[in-house]
């Protein structure tokens, strides 16, 4: 994800696109979701719309596409007149179209800032850390678990020590990557580093219940020894839009940049 | 309301190099639009080039499960019954393809699997394993399978005895099987030919035969191939009096 962050903006646009889209289709395999061609073919298209919304920063229809995305997938559903399975189809569609395409496009979207490489970087560095420093913490303090059932490995001891070191380190680097803007404050930065942490370990503790309901260990094996690459990037899904929507309520993201660059108007 | 059933693909535990050599192998999105794109472009190829007939398709059962069985002396043979499904159906119809000749490499499982949406069936090793798995699938999917069970291609242009493994799949099920007889694919790309020529092909399909109450053993699975065998026969004397 670095290469594609430091060629450019429509690169990190088209990698988190490839990424949102490989995502789902673990998600469908896993679910059985791929099964119902229909539902699975209108998530794919709204990914892509996602993508289009994005690499023409047009934020109207980034912010109706979750709306949208829903009211297509229900309506459409009703076309193939098999009621069996209806919840659970329209249910599966839209928890992946809300998981893979608009919490992973928030990602994306922020690549229309001009500002976005560190940002960016910012985001993936921490997100990282706070799963390494999670796992350290838990390892060295954990005693009580944190959700047994759903993730036996996660330890309050883990939860707070990644707290703690993240918000930390993000306090930090914000500094720098935030400097002379209106996030540039160490309550803001502090904030930041606690959502980020807090979303990333919810993320992860969102795919371990996937992973627990569907009773199978990781999502695919196209990584040897990592599992799926949703078991690599789980954390990220919360992280994205909780962060994007903090950090553009204080500063905006891409306001002064062109708008519907594509699409005109 | 039911509760919720999750059937996660039967190979998400295998690598995509392994789920292509799979039996387990399961088609999601991308495939389905790529067996959609074959079906046109078979059925566009073997129309112009082999004026594809095809009688009896009143005898396809609109559901799956099914199997259908053929003669075999041509690499067009799979093609021209995959051809004769309904595009709907078209995704779950696997030609049952020799592993040893088909999967062996790479590029040949990804051709395969890919293109002929093939199923391997491993002749020299665990066959016996292989067709259980089959049958397994074949049940629980529902899917439905192109086979032919003179094993190979023939060499000559007639018709060898089939061997039982097609009964060890239908024995004591009430999974329909479909004779079908295809004439002129040996002319049009005979095994020694690499490239085809234009030659009509004529696919006859005969009533569905089912076997509930065959005792799934090897007398069973004997008895069920030398059935199928005489109704492709019987098809063929129907189809090209003369021969």
């Amino acid at each position: 994800m670095i290469g594609p962050i430091l060629l450019g903006a429509a690169w990190t646009i088209a990698a988190i696109t490839v990424l949102s889209l490989f995502c789902y289709r673990e998600f469908a395999r896993a679910t059985g979701m791929f099964r119902s061609p229909l539902i699975s073919t209108l998530v794919v298209c709204g990914l892509l719309t996602v993508t289009l919304a994005v690499a023409d920063h047009w934020y109207g229809l980034f912010a109706a596409l979750p709306a949208l995305g829903f009211i297509v997938i229900a309506s459409v559903a009703i076309l193939s007149d098999q009621p069996k399975g209806y919840i659970q189809r329209v249910a599966l569609g839209s928890f992946g179209f809300l998981l893979f395409g608009v919490c992973l496009g928030h990602l994306a979207y922020m690549a229309n800032d001009p500002a976005y490489r560190p940002i960016m970087l910012m985001l993936l560095l921490c997100v990282e850390c706070n799963d390494v420093l999670a796992y350290l913490s838990g390892k060295t303090f954990g005693r009580r678990k944190l959700a047994p059932r759903t993730s036996p490995g996660k330890t309050w001891g883990g939860t707070l020590g990644a707290l703690v070191g993240t918000t930390v380190l993000v306090t930090l680097l914000g500094h720098h990557v935030f400097a002379g803007d209106p996030m540039d404050t160490w309550l803001r930065l502090v904030g930041l580093g606690l959502i980020i942490s807090v979303a990333g370990q919810l993320g992860d503790l969102v795919l371990s219940s996937i992973k627990r309901d569907l009773g199978i260990k990781d999502m695919s094996h196209a990584l040897p020894g990592h599992g799926g690459l949703l078991d690599r990037f789980d954390s990220l899904l919360l992280v994205a839009p909780a962060c994007f929507h903090y950090v553009g309520y204080f500063r905006g993201f891409g306001l002064e940049q062109p708008t519907r660059i594509l699409s005109g108007g | 309301m039911d509760e919720w059933r999750y059937s996660p693909a039967r190979d998400l535990d295998l690598s995509s190099g392994q789920s292509l050599t799979s039996v387990r192998r399961e088609a999601g999105l991308p495939t389905a639009i790529l067996s959609g794109m074959r079906w046109l472009l078979v059925r566009g190829y073997l129309g112009l080039a082999h004026h594809l007939q095809i009688q009896g398709r009143h005898h396809l059962p609109h559901r799956l499960p099914l199997v259908l069985v053929a003669n075999h002396a041509s690499h067009l043979d799979a093609l021209s019954l995959a051809a004769a499904m309904p595009l709907a159906m078209n995704r779950h119809m696997f030609p049952i393809a020799a592993g040893d000749t088909f999967f062996e490499t790479k590029a040949t499982a990804a051709f395969a699997s890919l293109f002929m949406n093939a199923l391997p069936m491993w002749r020299r090793q665990c066959g016996a394993h292989a067709l259980e798995d089959l049958r397994t699938r074949l049940l629980e999917e529902p899917c439905g399978y192109i086979i032919f069970p003179e094993g190979t291609r023939s060499r000559t242009g007639r018709m060898a005895a089939f061997k039982p493994g097609v009964g060890r799949l239908v024995a004591g099920t009430p999974v329909p099987v479909v004779p079908c007889h295809l004439d002129g694919a040996f002319a049009a790309l005979p095994p020694h030919r690499h490239w085809p020529r234009p030659a009509r092909i004529r696919l006859r399909m005969g009533p569905p035969k089912a076997y509930p109450g065959v005792a799934n053993d090897r007398e069973g699975w004997r008895m069920i191939a030398q059935d199928l065998e005489s109704a492709i026969h019987g098809l063929k004397t129907d189809s090209n009096p003369d021969s």
